[in-house]
């Protein structure tokens, strides 16, 4: 359990965010945490979709289960949050 | 007794430099403080200032300029165009006092500067003359407001904004500081005078003069047109102080300093002039999109100006071009959302027949931003104003002190540039800022943008509270719609009659 400060780049908003998040977070826990700030607000919902989780600028995405603690994602690194068929 | 025409006597009279024999010359001229980068003094002695004046003549012109603003504020100080106005409109002039005032003190000081250190006896005396435009522009955007202030709390902040924390305030500050305050007086001559003057300062100042001019706000008019006119001659100090670098082998350091300053101009008067020409000013007041006046002046003009002086145009000049088309949308959407940390009132400006407009000026706004607002306007219709409220804190360039955005939506382009140097990792809104960076990072990397400091625990408690007291917001100063929503009636109504 620990504060976990990472970056919000979610798609289709306009503007990076602070997501203050934990190192046991999944990546679905960590999605749904920047969907909060942002689907709904400036983004409008895809309810069939699901948001996975990515580094900035890579291809692949983290596995869903995995926790950010497991993960070598560093403090206040830039995550990229798309949406993704289920 | 009769007078001699000027011509016959300016050189002599202005031929300062002297030989000095208590100190040395190096004592006298410190290269930190001059920054004529060992460019010899008397190669300095050809600086030819295109603008020549005399003392006598500067006080009987600025004494009849002076009355003139003044005489149209108090012709108009009875009239109802402050009540009348848009309320669109107030908040453009309490987003340009508390932005612009405080600086014309920060560009005194740098004129000041220029005035001691100088090389050239032609820049030390024009700089005289500019030092003391700068105390008038101070002086008179501190005044002008000051009158407002018992109508409108938030008029305060045309004062009060450089002494707080507030974001914007922080970004004015950093970027001020860097290219007025803390150079030399060869740096100011390029940067100030040079880049921000003769570049961008036509945006706020010619752009919204015209603006004015159609929404009926004569003082504002008359004021800013008015603080122009000597901007355009003390602009005039950059000029030959370029000649004299590049005819003595500086023109990368030149050119250096000049990308510079460019690069940070053009992100103050995109978020400052943008949103007010195409979201805050009325639809029917506007006389051109913030775009069109950029491709112009900047575009246009400015670009020509650079070539005839013979230095290059930036190497970013088609990165910063294509910007004019996103970048000040994005700012108005930032601005917009996080309202309550803002000393003024941003108009939405996203009423159907301003989508119009927009769409018309930038095709496909309505596909990028236009989604994004479409949410928010969603929002607003069904009554949930608090899903249209910031939760939390938006991500700020460690250059421009302002948010990372871009384009939203369909165009979704949002990227951080970010940098590690010295173990700390840097966050950049673009490829631009993160190079003015890279061009001298010990200057830049002990600063904290606020989100730094929110994570440092300096902004207690950490929470949008805690930010808006760390930014002295108090209540009823802290920004929300200019319209106070009417505007979304008009939604509620096309929404029902879809129904
Ligand atoms: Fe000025
Ligand atoms: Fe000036």
């Amino acid at each position: 359990m620990a504060l976990f400060p990472v970056i919000s780049n979610f798609q289709h908003d306009f503007v990076l965010l602070l997501l203050p998040v934990d190192t046991e977070n999944t990546m679905d826990e960590v999605a749904a945490a920047a969907a909060h700030h942002s689907v709904g607000t400036r983004v409008a919902p895809q309810p069939d979709k699901i948001v996975r989780v990515r580094r900035q600028g890579a291809g692949d995405f983290f596995p869903r289960d995995v926790r950010l603690g497991e993960t070598d994602v560093r403090p206040m690194e830039t995550l990229e949050f798309i949406f993704c068929d289920a | 007794m009769a007078l001699l025409e000027r011509a016959e006597w300016y050189d002599i009279a202005r031929s300062t430099n002297w030989t000095a024999t208590y100190v040395s010359d190096a004592d006298l001229f410190p290269d930190v403080m001059t920054g004529a980068q060992g460019v010899p003094a008397e190669a300095w002695e050809v600086y030819d200032e295109p603008y020549k004046t005399s003392y006598p003549e500067y006080v009987a012109i600025q004494r009849e300029k002076d009355a003139g603003a003044y005489s149209v504020k108090a012709a108009l100080q009875r009239s109802r165009i402050f009540e009348d106005a848009d309320p669109g409109w107030r908040s453009i002039l309490k987003s340009h006092y508390g932005a612009i005032a405080l600086g014309e003190y920060a560009a005194m000081s740098a004129e000041a500067r220029m005035t001691r250190f100088g090389r050239a006896p032609g820049m030390r005396n024009m700089a005289t003359f500019g030092m003391m435009d700068e105390n008038r522009h101070a002086q008179l955007q501190l005044f002008f407001p000051h009158e407002y202030c018992p109508k409108d709390r938030q008029f305060d902040w045309g004062h009060k904004a450089y002494h707080t924390n507030e974001w914007a305030a922080i970004a004015a500050r950093h970027a001020f500081d860097d290219l007025f305050m803390a150079r030399s007086a060869t740096e100011i001559a390029v940067m100030l005078t040079f880049a921000f003057e003769t570049g961008f300062t036509n945006m706020q100042f010619l752009g919204l003069a015209a603006d004015a001019a159609e929404a009926g706000d004569y003082t504002f008019a008359s004021l800013i047109s008015s603080i122009q006119t000597d901007e355009s001659r003390h602009a005039q100090i950059g000029g030959p102080a370029l000649q004299v670098l590049i005819a003595n082998g500086r023109k990368a350091e030149a050119q250096k300093l000049v990308d510079i300053a460019i690069a940070r101009a053009w992100r103050i008067f995109c978020i400052l002039t943008g949103p007010s020409m195409d979201y805050n000013t009325p639809r029917e007041h506007r006389k051109q999109s913030f775009k069109e006046f950029m491709l112009e002046w900047i575009a246009g003009q400015f670009e020509r100006a650079l070539i005839d002086l013979g230095l290059d145009l930036p190497w970013y000049w088609e990165k910063m071009i294509a910007e004019f088309d996103y970048q000040h949308h994005a700012y108005q959407m930032g601005l917009w959302f996080w309202r309550p940390t803002l000393w003024w009132n941003p108009a939405a400006g996203v009423t159907p027949e301003c989508r119009e407009w927009l769409e018309e000026k930038y095709p496909g706004w309505n596909a990028t931003f236009g989604k994004a607002w479409d949410v928010i306007i969603d929002n607003l219709v069904q009554g949930k104003v608090e899903r249209t409220l910031p939760e939390t804190l938006p991500i700020v360039c460690n250059m421009s002190q302002i948010p990372i955005c871009a384009i939203p939506g369909y165009g979704w382009n949002v990227k951080d540039w970010p940098l590690e140097y010295e173990g700390r990792v840097y966050h950049f809104n673009s490829e631009i800022d993160r190079w003015v960076f890279e061009q001298e990072p010990e200057r830049y990397r002990g600063h904290m943008t606020l989100v730094d400091r929110f994570l440092a625990g300096h902004i207690l408690p950490p929470d949008l509270g805690g930010a808006l007291a760390y930014m002295s917001l108090q209540p009823g100063e802290m920004g929300d719609d200019a319209h106070g929503y009417a505007w979304v009636d008009a939604y509620r109504e096309l929404r029902r009659a879809a129904e």
